[in-house]
């Protein structure tokens, strides 16, 4: 079951844009709008569902033609790409997208050929079944760790950098007991916010 | 090839565009924080190449007026494109006119030096153009952009010639303009017979998509030089704007002192310069006499080769339209020139003028100064302008 890794679900989805020629802006170019507008990082409306390891939505215009000898082939419609690593299972997921960016989710995919709306989620789920392409590869940074544990990793190695930093030529009682004091207000942080932590920042600060 | 998306391509691109009146405006931003929020506010009124309605007759309604803009590479540096995008452009765009005005063949009087005050001073950052039904759609134009943060620095007007008071098809010589409308590969158009390229076997296809457009594979099957990233070239394409001085008076002159000589006068002297007849008859198809019903018939008016003409006997190999698509002349089926077709896409406009017979002999202001405007839109400028240029001047 190439989908899965793990506990990791890899969704791909392409959604073929709807090609309206007396439409005063195409789909493609409307959808293109508001994606470009959609917000990123902690306000994305992913980041709403704490499962989420990655998303990612993309309008293909055509495939790539690289010269000879390869075959040059043209898609029939432009197509919008949505992939995402999720911890758990397909269905669930759908359904927690649904509810947690049902008005984004109806935004995008009305620009797509058939989509039923997102009024009743077993038709969405059916819509969005039938758009899946099998995955065969994960986002780089994603191995069979959950959310929230990634989410703390992520936590402890900024914290830990952080605390190098702060005691560079410490040494003795006072750095024992000061790594003593920030292990127990590591170990009590709250798990950070998706999308809040991004790999490799020395921000320091425990949430 | 995949789907065209017309509403992200600029109208007169796409379109042949046939207006009566136009102004063409040179404009600078004054920083780039106001050249942006000038490019935002016009973004909206840029016509695109989408479906425009058709009444009740079923007649296709044209707008008053169409708007489109082309940015110089000095235009884009000015609103801040990046220098990683910029140096991606080709040099030719790069360098501009001025700089490779000996390549072009713009030297003597028409060396730069002589060029107008608009091209002696700071670089032009932007081109807009108008095309309107009617003159005040123009002067509209130009006072919201006065309005909306961009320096006016030169300005053209240009319209149709008006002949016994009606606006005329016809070009400053006399001829018959607008059969030359290239077909590429998406474009929603009956493919015309004698446009774009010869098919093998027999009859016509069209050109590939990629020698008008950025981001298509052209006619060799490679993509035009472009900047990254791909959303910023996509569906544009280069645009050239050249006005040209018409040496009508001489030309006229000179007609009428040949056409003397001339077995068949004038008339047809004056045919077998440019390879039509003055009513737009091609010589190939008619080489005795103006053929009105060829004329009017979109499947005959440009569906002509030369491959039995390869001596000119009937359309000289000199012939103005013979020059600038050779077709079939130099054999391969016309592979030779499949690149270098002519891409002029609105009819070609010169400066407002009336007169009363359609050579306009009787032009008061008949003089070796009318000016054609002819803005051209190509992938590759290096294929096409060099080769047209040392044509011009051989």
């Amino acid at each position: 079951m190439a989908n899965k890794n793990g506990n990791i679900y890899g969704l791909t989805i392409l959604s073929p844009i709807k090609q309206d020629a007396a439409a005063p802006v195409s789909p493609s170019l409307e959808l293109r709008k508001y994606l470009h507008e959609l917000c990123a990082h902690e306000r994305s409306p992913f980041a709403r569902i704490r499962d989420v390891h990655m998303a990612r939505l993309v309008v293909m215009d055509d495939v790539v033609f690289e010269g000879s000898p390869s075959h040059e082939e043209h898609l029939r419609y432009k197509y919008l790409v949505f992939e995402a690593n999720f911890d758990g299972d397909l269905e669930p997921f759908l359904r927690k997208m649904l509810d947690a960016a049902r008005e984004e989710v109806g935004q995008i995919w009305r620009h797509c050929e058939g989509f039923p709306g997102t009024a009743d989620p077993d038709k969405f789920i059916e819509y969005m079944k039938k758009c899946q392409l099998e995955t065969t590869f994960y986002f780089v940074d994603v191995n069979d760790k959950t959310v929230p544990q990634t989410l703390k990793a992520l936590q402890t190695q900024s914290a830990v950098a952080a605390f190098i930093q702060k005691h560079q030529g410490a040494t003795g009682g006072g750095l024992r007991e000061a790594f003593r004091q920030f292990s127990k207000e590591l170990a009590a942080a709250k798990t950070p916010h998706p999308a809040s932590v991004r790999g490799r920042e020395f921000t320091g600060q425990l949430v | 090839m995949s789907y065209l998306d017309p509403t992200d391509i600029q109208g007169f691109a796409l379109r042949g565009y046939n207006f009566p009146v136009a102004r063409f405006l040179f404009l600078r931003f004054p920083d780039a924080k106001r050249g942006r929020e000038f490019l935002s506010w016009t973004l909206g009124k840029i016509t695109h190449g989408g479906h425009w309605p058709k009444d009740e007759k079923q007649c296709i309604r044209k707008p008053a007026v169409t708007h489109n803009i082309a940015f110089t590479y000095a235009g884009l540096a000015a609103l801040g494109v990046p220098p990683a995008s910029l140096q991606g452009f080709p040099v030719e765009f790069i360098q501009g006119m001025r700089a490779r005005h000996k390549i072009l063949g713009d030297i003597g009087k028409n060396a730069p030096e002589h060029w107008e005050p608009l091209w002696q001073g700071q670089p032009v950052h932007t081109w807009l153009a108008t095309y309107a039904q009617e003159q005040q759609a123009l002067a509209d134009t130009q006072a919201a952009i006065e309005a909306h943060g961009a320096e006016i620095i030169g300005s053209q007007d240009a319209a149709k010639l008006v002949i016994d008071g009606a606006r005329s098809e016809k070009e400053h010589f006399g001829f018959t303009d607008g059969f030359g409308n290239p077909d590429y590969l998406g474009m929603e158009r009956h493919t015309q017979p004698g446009q774009g390229k010869i098919a093998p076997g027999n009859g016509w296809a069209p050109l590939a998509t990629g020698e008008l457009l950025l981001g298509y594979a052209d006619e060799a099957g490679e993509w035009p030089v472009a900047p990254l990233p791909h959303l910023l070239a996509n569906n544009g394409t280069f645009l050239v704007y050249r006005k040209l001085h018409q040496n009508v008076a001489s030309f006229r002159a000179y007609m009428k002192e040949r056409g003397r000589l001339y077995p068949g006068g004038e008339e047809k002297l004056l045919a077998k310069f440019v390879g039509r007849w003055p009513d737009g008859t091609p010589l190939e198809l008619s080489p005795e006499r103006e053929d009105p019903a060829i004329v009017k018939d979109d499947n005959r008016n440009v569906d002509f080769t030369y491959g039995k003409d390869l001596e000119g006997t009937r359309c000289p190999l000199s012939a103005h339209i013979r020059r600038t698509n050779p077709r079939d002349a130099f054999g391969f089926e016309g592979r030779l020139v499949n690149r270098r077709a002519s891409v002029s896409r609105v009819r070609i406009l010169g400066v407002p003028l009336n007169c009363s017979d359609r050579f306009c002999r009787s032009d008061p202001t008949s003089r070796d100064r009318q000016n054609l405007y002819l803005p051209q839109a190509h992938c590759r400028l290096r294929v096409r302008y060099p080769v047209r240029s040392s044509q011009r001047c051989k």
